[in-house]
Formats: C-alpha cells, structure tokens, sequence
C-alpha cells in the first residue's frame, strides 16, 4: 500500500508544475509522513538535503537566467523535485531493506533483484568508508573540509585525495560482496527458491523460482 | 576416516603477478579434524582459504583439489567465512541473511525457517527473525555469519582469521561452537596465527612461508604479547608537564537517542604513551572521533593542546590512523605518498626528499619507495599509511586498533616504531585496541571502555 502511494505521489510530482497541484502533492506528501512515521532524525536529514538541493538548483537558475526570471522557476523545479523523491526516501525508511527484497525478487530476476538490494544494503557502509576516508584525508593534510572547498583552488583535492581512494575502496567493497555471495553458493543451484519470511511461511505462500 | 578435501601439489599465481602466491601445497583434511594455517600476513593464507573452497578461478592454476562428493542440493560442501563480516552481510534482517545460503541452494521454502532456528540456536544468536543485521555488535555478526554457513549443512568450514575482528568474549564463544563443531564430525580450516583459545580444539598446525610453500607445525613468529616486555613505558622521558589531551565528562548518543558511553574523563600529558582497552562495539572510534572533532559531544568537554577540537587547526599536528589505513592511499608511488602530507606543510624540496627517505627507512620500506601502493600486500599498505602518518612528525598520533589484521611479526615491528617514535621525538600516543591486556606494561595510561564508561586501569 506504502508503495503504490509513494510511486503515485512521486510520479505526479514529475508530471504538474502548477503551483496549486504543487500545493495539494506538498499536503498529500504532508499526510504521508504522518501516517508513516519516519522519525524526528530522518525529518531533519530530509529537510537538509531540500534546503541545500533548492539552494543549489536556485542559485543555478539566477546564475543563468538572472534574479527576477529565474528564482521563481528554480524554486518551483527544486519544489517538484523534493516532492519526486520525498515519497521513496520515506518508503525506503519505514519499509525493511528485506521486505523490498523480496518484493523485487517477485517481479524481477533473481539476479537483478539481488544487485539491488545489495545496492540498497550496502550504501550506509559505502557512505561510513566515504566518512572515514575524508577524515583521514583532512588530517594528512588534505584541504576538503566545507570552508577549504570555498577556494576553488582546492577543488582538486577532492578528486586527488577523495574521490580517488572512494573509487578503489568502492572497487574493492564490490568484489568482496561478490566474494562473500559465492561463498554461500549464489549461482550454484539451477533453481533458486526464496524464503517467503516468517509469516508468510505459515500461510503456506512459499514460491520457487 | 573419510578425506574432506585434498590438495595435490597445489600451487597458484595470480594474474600479472610476478610470482606464485601457493607452490606445491600437500594438505589433507579429514572428517571431524581441525587444521589451524599460521603464516605472515600476506602470506597466502587467504589464497588457500579461497582455493579450499572453489573460489580461486582467475589466475594460474597447477595441481588439483579433489573435493569429497556432495548429494545433490547439498551445494558445495565447503564454508567459509572471510575477515570482514561486514562486507559479508548481504541482506537487511537476520532472517534473511539465514536464508540466503537455503534459497541458492534450492531448499523448500516451507522448511526454511525451521532450518534457520536451528542455526541460530546452534551459535547462540537467539534473536528476531526480523532483527536488523546492523544493529548486531561484530561478534553477533560474526557468530550470524557462522550460522549462514552452519545452514548450509557444511562439511568443512573454513574461518579467515576469526580472531582478528573478535573480543574475547566473542573468541570464547566461537571455541564453544567449534568444539561441537567437531563432536558432529565437521571440519574445520582456520587461517589465523594467533588461535588463543581456539588452539586447544587444533589438531594439526601449518604455517605459510614467504614462498607460498606449507609446513608442519606453528607459524614461527613470537606472538605481540611475548614480544612486549622489550619495551617498556616511557619511564625515561621528562616528568609530566603539558597537557596534550584532556576529556571531561564526555557522553555520547546514538541516532535514536541513547547514550553509548558518558562521564567518560580522562588526560593525556605531552610524550606520554595511552591505550584505551574496549570490546567491539564499546564505542572506540566514535571516541576517537569526538577527540578529534569530527564527531559532536552530547555533552562534556575535550581539550586537546589546551583548545576545543577543530580538524582544521589539528592538520599537521594530530596524525590518524584509523581502522584498515590502506584505505585512504591514493597515490601512485609510496614516496608521493608518504610525500604527500609534508608537501602540503610546504617543506622545501630537498627537505622533502630526505624526510620521505628517512621516514620509509624507519619504517624499513625504503625498498618499496618506486612501487604503487595498490599492488603492496596487505601488510605493506598498512606500513606505507602509517609511514603518511608519520612524515608529517605530529605532536600527537592517535591510532584506532592499529594491529588488527597483522600477523605477530608485523605488529611487533609497529609497535617498535611507535615506541622509537615516542622515545626519540616525544610523540604522544593514543592507541585504542579490542584485546584487553594485549599491550602489557606498554603503555603509560590504560583505561578500558565498558559497558558505556571509561575506567582507568
């Protein structure tokens, strides 16, 4: 149900730039993180990263198009922007990482399913060696703390320094996922089944692929 | 008793490497014993691990394995859990990650969770099928990664380093499971050079030389503990004068709110050796972090070289270590490396040269000065990011589990490093590491984090 109305919601975003349809997406978006609950500390995430996306799309468009023709525009295109994925970050929150599994193992190949939610697992590890890497980096020396990056003269260190060793442990965190599926025999068997979960299991709805 | 697994003559080389990682390997393991592969880190213990179990495709291969025969349904027959458990978690729930093995083998479904009760019970992980896998502290990761395998019915298991990423408690545990292990006639591989409690479940040892080649018998190398008592605390250095680091009343919450630690106080005088002793999960690094202020405080004070932690001002100062350095190596020589963090203290170039030089000499990887640091064993890379570390000559260092991951041998000649560091440029030291006890008499100030407190030994 969560998810019919968070794709809904999302792709009617893309689909309106009236304000006023802009307005009742905002209230329905609104009715959805009541009803789902995400949480005071995802509420804070997700209203930063708003701000900084409008910030940065708005401040593009009056760079391009000057002060009076092209705030209003940027505003409204960061709006339905924030409105497309407002919907999935609350669904991809309050819906266990398995859960969708399972859902996308039903619609999809095994296979793809699995690059997925490996995709999906995996991003808070990539993110803490991404967190971990710049920490040290910044004590070697590096300059890519936030007021360093005011300089573009120091933009270069965040390729060099960040971007580089983030590309190599990315490379290297890929082949040990790799590794540590087949180690458990991922490819092995011609059928592969799936374990419908604890409650399902019961209902006897256990499918074989 | 019957043959598990048989190596022939196994010798193996990697792609474009320019020797043989295994040469002429002669093993046989049987029903029911436990074989325990000692060796220097870069060794090949991985390598073998891997070969053992039919991971090893790339590369050139000589020489056979022959495998015992498995029904069909039964898959491989071999397990095998790798270092790191968290890159080995693949799905979100502890259900799942249970599962996983059971669904690439074809199992009925409808048995599944039966199956997965049993392995969870037989590693004493009695938690929610449900369970969010990353709320686990690594040693539950590591006993659910254990009950993955322990699923799939194995014949021989094969544990890469099991004690690198366990506490003692952790260890003890895995003794218990590896002892039934046995009583049910399974058989186990352990790479690992330091088997502590393990040791007593071994029936037979091996060690990896340098040239990939397998011996009878313990590796050779001293364990860190019997390598200590050569050096001792900093006893000769002047008496305590400046502060370097003092924290107070420090509390941390996590995301939800709850505190991992508070009141946490202590001090560190300038030249003075410290470690902080703590179990997995115990909140080292998030320490470590707030020290540095890269992590905010949910309430208490630290002051470091008399000022609040700001990592712009502590750049060329403080030098880190954090957990696996190899990581943040990017260049495409050890020497720019190295030279990396003294050119950014603008040093003149022929200042540069003899500080890189000198520092990789102390490091003794003088050698190595001309290679990328990508193609360097695991070992290596850990001496080239801790020689980066201290080129810069920082007033402080502070290193987070600097010896996990490194055989005896190599640990013995880091700390040697540090100690001379220590004594001959007065750098203050802060190791964190997760065996109590492991650094002896070493260190000026020990304190233990447990339990969500910092005490003083």
């Amino acid at each position: 149900m969560i998810f019919v109305c968070s794709l809904v919601l999302s792709i009617a975003a893309f689909g309106t730039r009236s304000p006023t349809t802009l307005g009742l997406l905002s209230a329905a978006d609104a009715l959805l993180l009541l009803i789902a609950r995400p949480g005071i500390t995802f509420l804070k995430r997700a209203a930063k990263t708003i701000l900084w996306q409008a910030g940065i799309i708005s401040g593009l468009y009056w760079l391009r198009f000057g002060s009076y023709e092209g705030i209003v525009p940027g505003l409204i295109i960061s709006w339905q922007l924030a409105l497309a994925f407002l919907p999935g970050m609350v669904f991809v929150k309050i819906v266990p990482g398995d859960r969708i599994v399972r859902m996308l193992s039903d619609i999809l190949p095994y296979r793809i399913a699995f690059i997925i939610a490996t995709c999906l697992n995996f991003l808070p590890l990539l993110l803490a060696e991404i967190k971990s890497i710049h920490e040290g980096q910044v004590l070697r020396g590096a300059k890519i703390l936030p007021k360093d990056l005011l300089n573009p003269l120091n933009w270069q260190d965040v390729i060099y320094c960040l971007v580089v060793p983030v590309m190599i442990q990315t490379m290297n965190l890929s082949a040990q996922i790799a590794l540590a599926a087949k180690a458990r025999d991922f490819g092995i068997a011609g059928k592969r089944t799936s374990w419908p979960g604890e409650n399902k299991e019961q209902k006897n709805k256990g499918t074989t692929r | 008793m019957t043959e598990i697994l048989c190596f022939n003559d196994f010798s193996y080389a990697y792609q474009d490497a320019d020797r043989q990682v295994l040469c002429g390997v002669k093993l046989d393991i049987h029903m029911g014993e436990c074989h325990c592969l000692g060796g220097a880190t870069g060794s090949g213990k991985t390598s073998l691990a891997l070969a053992a179990k039919g991971l090893l495709t790339d590369g050139h291969i000589f020489g056979t394995i022959d495998r015992c025969e498995t029904s069909p349904g039964s898959g491989s027959g071999m397990g095998i859990v790798l270092q790191n458990p968290e890159t080995q978690l693949l799905t979100g729930s502890v259900g799942s990650e249970v599962a996983f093995g059971l669904e690439n083998l074809g199992c009925d479904p409808l048995s599944m969770t039966g199956m997965i009760r049993t392995a969870l019970q037989w590693v004493g992980l009695e938690k929610p099928l449900d369970f969010d896998t990353a709320k686990l502290s690594m040693g539950e990761k590591y006993r659910l990664l254990l009950a993955c395998q322990l699923a799939m019915n194995p014949r021989l298991l094969i544990l890469d380093e099991p004690t690198a990423q366990l506490d003692p408690e952790g260890l003890t545990k895995l003794c218990r499971i590896v002892v039934e292990l046995k009583k049910n006639r399974v058989a186990l591989l352990l790479c690992e050079n330091e088997p502590g409690p393990l040791r007593e479940a071994v029936d037979h040892h091996w060690h990896l030389d340098a040239d990939g080649k397998l011996h009878p018998g313990p590796a050779p190398d001293v364990v860190r503990s019997q390598a200590l008592p050569s050096v001792s605390r900093s006893d000769t250095l002047p008496g305590i004068s400046e502060t370097a680091l003092r924290v107070s009343d420090l509390a941390v919450t996590d995301m939800a709110g709850r505190t991992i630690w508070s009141d946490v106080s202590f001090f560190l005088p300038r030249s003075r050796r410290a470690v902080i002793y703590g179990l997995n999960g115990s909140g080292k690094t998030t320490l470590i972090r707030c020290l540095l202020g890269f992590e905010k405080p949910a309430g208490g004070e630290v002051r470091i070289f008399d000022k609040d932690p700001n990592p712009s001002t502590l750049r060329g100062r403080v030098g880190c270590l954090f957990q696996n350095p190899q990581r943040q190596l990017f260049e495409t020589t050890v020497f720019e490396e190295v030279a990396f963090p003294i050119k950014r203290r603008r040093k003149g170039d022929r200042e540069l040269t003899s500080r890189v030089y000198e520092t990789l000499g102390l490091c003794r990887i003088d050698d190595l000065a001309d290679r990328s640091p990508h193609t360097l064993s695991y070992g290596q890379k850990h001496l080239v990011a801790l020689a980066s570390v201290i080129a810069m000559e920082p007033t402080l260092m502070i290193l987070d589990d600097p010896f996990a991951g490194l055989d005896p041998k190599l640990a013995a000649q880091v700390l040697e490093l540090l100690t001379s560091i220590n004594k001959e440029k007065g750098t203050t030291l802060l190791l964190t590491s997760h065996a109590p006890g492991s650094m002896g008499d070493w260190a000026d100030f020990t304190y233990t984090l447990a339990g969500g407190k910092l005490g003083c030994n």
